[in-house]
C-alpha cells in the first residue's frame, strides 16, 4: 500500500514539475534550459528554419558547396509549412530558442523582428556590398543596421502564352492603348485574355502590383509617397484603381468565384492568354504543361513613363541572436554572398539571385534578371504599405475586392487605403 | 504482549488515516491536466488580453484598453459586429434546417419503416468525414466553372441559376452554412432518435386509446416529452455556431472572403492572434481579448440555456 503511495506521490510531483516548466517559460524568465550536449569542439552543428520546403533537395546541394570550404561545421536546413513558418519562428524565438539561422519575410515584418532584438546584426559582413541598396533594404533595421543576407528576387509581371501571340498575329503591347486593343482582340477570338480571378484577396494586390505602375506612374509616385508628399487619395493612384476596374472586362467568366487554382490552369491550358503573376510560378507552370510556351512583357505605361518590371526581395537570411554558435552562422552567410553559391542556387531553384552579378542558365529568368536591373519599380504593397493592422496590403485586398462584387467605388477603395495607411505609416502622420 | 498489540493497533491506525489521505490524492492527477491545459490557457489568455503586444514581445499593462478597441476603434469594432451576426445567422439556420430537418427524419425513422437502420447510418456518413474533407469536397463542387453544382443546373438548362457561389457575398456564406448543416444532420438525426425511443411506449399506447391522431401526437404528446433532446441539441448548435471556424478556414481561408461577408468571430480571432493570410502581423492582446469575450459570451449563454433546459424538465 505504502509503495503504491510513493509511487502516486512521485507522478504527482513529477506531473508537477512539468506544469511549474511550462509556467515559468511564459514568464520570460532567463532560465535556460540546462546544458545540452554541444558535441565536441571540432564540429559545429547550425540549424537553418525556413519556409522552402520544396527547396529541402536544392540547399542539400549549397551547403554541400559551403562544406568543401568548411568541412567542420554541420549545416541542418530543417523547414516549415510556408502558413505556420512566421508561429513557428516567433514562439521559438520568444522563448530564446529557434533556429542559429532563419529565412527572413521581406520588409516590415522581418524588420519587425529585427527591432524586437531577436536578431544578429550583420554589419561589416564581407560580402554585402556586393548587394545593391534595394536589395539590403529588405533586412535593414529601424536602427539603420543590416539585420540579413538578401537571397533572392521575386518578380511580378504578365506572363503571356507566345503560341497564342503568334496564332494571333498579336505583338508585345508599347502603350496602354495598345494593351487594351490586344485585350479586345483577344476576346474577339474566343479565348479569355487575361487570366485572374477575385476569389483570393493576394491575387488582387499582385496583380494591382504590376498594373498599378503605369497609373500611377511608377518610381516617381513611390518616392513621392514614401515622402508623404502625394497619397493613395490622389488622382494618380485612384486612376491606378479605376484600370484595374476596367480590366474586369477581359477576365474569364465567373470571375468572381475563382482562385489561384483555378487562374493558372486556365493559363497552362492555353484557354487563357495572359497571366498576371509572379516569377515563382514559372517553374509550376513549366512542370504542369511542359509545352507551353512561356514569355512575359513590362507593363506599359498610361503616362508616358518607362514600362515596368515589379520586383522586390523575397527573403533574406538572418542570425538569431541567441545562437550559441554566431560566429559560424556569419560564416555561413558570408557564403551566401559568394558567386560559389549564387551560381548553383539560381540553378537549382529558378530565382533571381540578389547578387546582381549572378547569372543563370534560364533564358526566360536570365531576362526577366536583366529587367529587372534596368526598369524595375517596387512591388509597393508590399515594400512600403505591408504594415498596421489589417495591413494597408490587406486593406486594399479587401477594397479591391468589394469593388469587384459592386460593393465599392474606385474613389471608396483608395479612401479606404489612405485611412489605413494613417493609422501607422509615419510619413502621413 | 500488551505494548506489542498497543503497536499493532497504531500501525493500523495509521495506515487507515493515510488511507483516508490517499483517497484525497487519486483526483489530483485529473485536476492538474485540467489545469494544464483548461485553467492555465483561460488565465493566460485572460492576462494577455490587459498587455500591449508589440508582434509577439509583451509591452506594458494597458487595462481594458484591449477590449475598448475591440469594440470602439475602427476596423475593429465593424469586423467584430459584422463577424457576430454571421455567427447569430450560422445558429439559427443551424436550428431550423439542419435540427428541423432532423427532428422530422428522426420522427420518420421512429416509424419503423424499413430500412431504419440503412437511412440512420447514411445520414451519419459525413460525419466520419474530416470537416477539412468536406470542406474540399464541397469547394470543389461549389466551383463555378466546373464544379458539380453548376454544370449540373447546365444539364437541366437553368444556366439563368448558375452562381461564383463561393466568391459571391450573397451566396457564399449560406453556402458554407449548409455545408455545416450537411455535415451535422446525422449528429442531430441519432440524438432525436434517442430521444424518441427513450418515451415509454405505454404512455403512446395510453394516448392512442385517448384518441390522439398522427399529428395531434406529435404534437401534444411526443414534442413535450423530446424537450431535453430538443434542448441538448439547442445547446450544442449554439456552441458549434459560435466557434465555427473549420469549414469557413478550410472553404474561404483567414480573410473571410469574398469582402469579409463569410467572416466568423472565431476566423476573425485567428487572424488577430495569428495574422492573417496576407501577412498581417499578429495582435495578440485583441486576439486574447476577443478570446474571453468569446468565452464569456458562450459560456453565459450555455448557462442560461441550461437553466432554461432544467425548468423544463421539472414541468414535464
Amino acid at each position: 500500500m505504502k509503495k503504491t503511495g510513493k509511487i502516486w506521490l512521485f507522478g504527482l510531483f513529477s506531473i508537477l514539475l512539468i506544469f511549474a516548466s511550462a509556467c515559468s517559460k511564459d514568464t520570460g524568465s532567463s532560465e535556460k534550459p540546462e546544458k545540452t550536449d554541444e558535441g565536441t569542439k571540432e564540429t559545429v552543428t547550425l540549424s537553418i528554419g525556413s519556409w522552402r520546403t520544396e527547396d529541402t533537395a536544392g540547399y542539400a546541394k549549397v551547403i554541400e558547396a559551403f562544406n568543401k570550404q568548411y568541412p567542420d561545421i554541420k549545416v541542418e536546413f530543417k523547414p516549415s509549412k510556408n502558413t505556420e513558418y512566421n508561429t513557428i519562428l516567433n514562439t521559438a524565438l520568444q522563448s530564446g530558442e529557434g533556429p542559429d539561422i532563419f529565412h527572413l519575410r521581406p520588409y516590415a515584418p522581418g524588420i519587425a523582428l529585427a527591432d524586437a532584438g531577436y536578431i544578429e546584426p550583420l554589419d561589416g559582413l564581407e560580402g554585402l556590398d556586393a548587394f545593391p541598396e534595394t536589395a539590403l533594404a529588405a533586412s535593414k533595421g529601424s536602427d539603420g543596421k543590416q539585420y540579413g543576407v538578401p537571397l533572392n528576387m521575386s518578380t511580378t509581371q504578365m506572363f503571356y502564352n507566345k503560341k497564342i501571340f503568334s496564332d494571333l498575329g498579336l505583338e508585345v503591347p508599347k502603350t496602354w492603348d495598345e494593351f487594351i486593343a490586344l485585350n479586345e482582340k483577344i476576346k474577339k477570338e474566343g479565348i479569355i485574355p487575361i487570366a485572374l480571378g477575385t476569389k483570393e484577396g493576394w491575387l488582387l494586390s499582385a496583380a494591382h502590383g504590376i498594373i498599378g505602375p503605369a497609373h500611377y506612374g511608377g518610381n516617381d509616385f513611390v518616392e513621392k509617397i514614401t515622402k508623404g508628399e502625394t497619397d493613395f487619395k490622389s488622382a494618380e493612384f485612384v486612376n491606378s484603381i479605376k484600370a484595374m476596374d476596367e480590366l474586369k472586362a477581359y477576365f474569364p467568366d465567373n470571375y468572381e468565384g475563382l482562385g489561384m487554382e483555378d487562374i493558372r490552369t486556365l493559363f497552362f491550358t492555353g484557354k487563357a492568354a495572359m497571366f498576371p503573376m509572379g516569377s515563382w510560378e514559372i517553374e509550376v507552370l513549366r512542370s504542369m504543361n511542359p509545352d507551353l510556351e512561356l514569355g512575359f512583357f513590362p507593363m506599359p505605361s498610361a503616362v508616358g513613363k518607362d514600362a515596368t518590371i515589379t520586383a522586390w526581395v523575397d527573403g533574406s537570411f538572418a542570425v538569431n541572436a541567441n545562437s550559441k554558435h554566431k560566429e559560424e552562422a556569419k560564416k555561413f552567410l558570408q557564403f551566401l554572398t559568394t558567386k560559389e553559391f549564387g551560381e548553383p542556387f539560381t540553378k537549382e531553384f529558378k530565382m533571381i539571385s540578389a547578387n546582381p552579378e549572378v547569372k543563370s542558365d534560364d533564358e526566360l529568368v536570365n531576362s526577366l534578371s536583366e529587367a529587372v536591373s534596368k526598369i524595375s519599380t517596387p512591388y509597393m504593397m508590399v515594400v512600403y504599405f505591408a504594415g498596421g493592422n489589417p495591413t494597408s496590403k490587406a486593406t486594399l485586398e479587401l477594397e479591391l475586392q468589394g469593388m469587384y462584387l459592386g460593393q465599392q467605388t474606385p474613389e471608396g477603395v483608395a479612401g479606404k487605403v489612405q485611412e489605413n495607411a494613417e493609422t501607422w505609416y509615419k510619413p502621413f502622420q | 504482549m500488551q505494548t506489542e498489540l498497543n503497536t499493532e493497533t497504531i500501525k493500523q491506525m495509521k495506515q487507515r488515516k493515510w488511507k483516508r489521505w490517499n483517497i484525497h490524492l487519486f483526483p489530483i492527477p485529473a485536476l492538474v491536466i485540467y489545469g494544464l491545459f483548461i485553467v492555465y490557457p483561460l488565465l493566460a489568455a485572460l492576462s494577455y488580453s490587459f498587455f500591449d503586444w508589440k508582434g509577439i514581445k509583451r509591452g506594458a499593462f494597458i487595462g481594458f484598453d484591449n477590449y475598448k478597441d475591440l469594440f470602439t476603434l475602427e476596423p475593429f469594432s465593424s469586423m467584430f459586429w459584422n463577424a457576430f451576426w454571421h455567427n447569430v445567422l450560422y445558429f439559427i439556420v443551424q436550428m431550423v434546417v439542419q435540427n428541423g430537418l432532423a427532428f422530422l427524419l428522426a420522427f420518420i425513422i421512429y416509424q419503423k419503416i424499413r430500412g431504419a437502420e440503412f437511412f440512420k447510418i447514411a445520414y451519419f456518413l459525413p460525419r466520419l468525414l474530416s470537416v477539412i474533407v468536406v470542406g474540399f469536397l464541397w469547394k470543389l463542387i461549389f466551383n463555378p466553372n466546373f464544379g458539380a453544382l453548376n454544370v449540373l443546373l447546365g444539364k437541366f438548362g437553368l444556366e439563368s441559376l448558375q452562381e461564383a457561389w463561393l466568391g459571391n457575398t450573397k451566396t457564399a456564406l449560406m453556402a458554407i452554412i449548409l455545408v455545416n448543416c450537411w455535415f451535422g444532420l446525422g449528429f442531430s438525426v441519432l440524438i432525436f432518435l434517442a430521444g424518441f425511443q427513450s418515451i415509454p411506449r405505454e404512455l403512446i399506447e395510453a394516448a392512442k386509446l385517448d384518441g390522439a391522431n398522427g399529428f395531434k401526437m406529435l404534437t401534444k404528446i411526443l414534442l413535450p416529452l423530446m424537450v431535453p433532446s430538443i434542448m441538448i441539441i439547442t445547446v450544442l448548435t449554439f456552441i458549434q455556431s459560435f466557434e465555427a471556424f473549420e469549414l469557413v478556414y478550410a472553404m474561404q481561408g483567414s480573410q473571410g472572403e469574398p469582402y469579409r461577408s463569410t467572416d466568423t468571430l472565431a476566423v476573425y480571432f485567428y487572424r488577430l492572434a495569428f495574422g492573417g493570410s496576407s501577412g498581417d502581423s499578429t495582435a495578440i492582446g485583441l486576439g486574447s481579448a476577443l478570446a474571453v469575450v468569446l468565452f464569456i459570451f458562450i459560456s453565459t449563454f450555455t448557462a442560461i440555456l441550461l437553466k432554461m433546459m432544467k425548468k423544463k424538465e421539472i414541468e414535464m
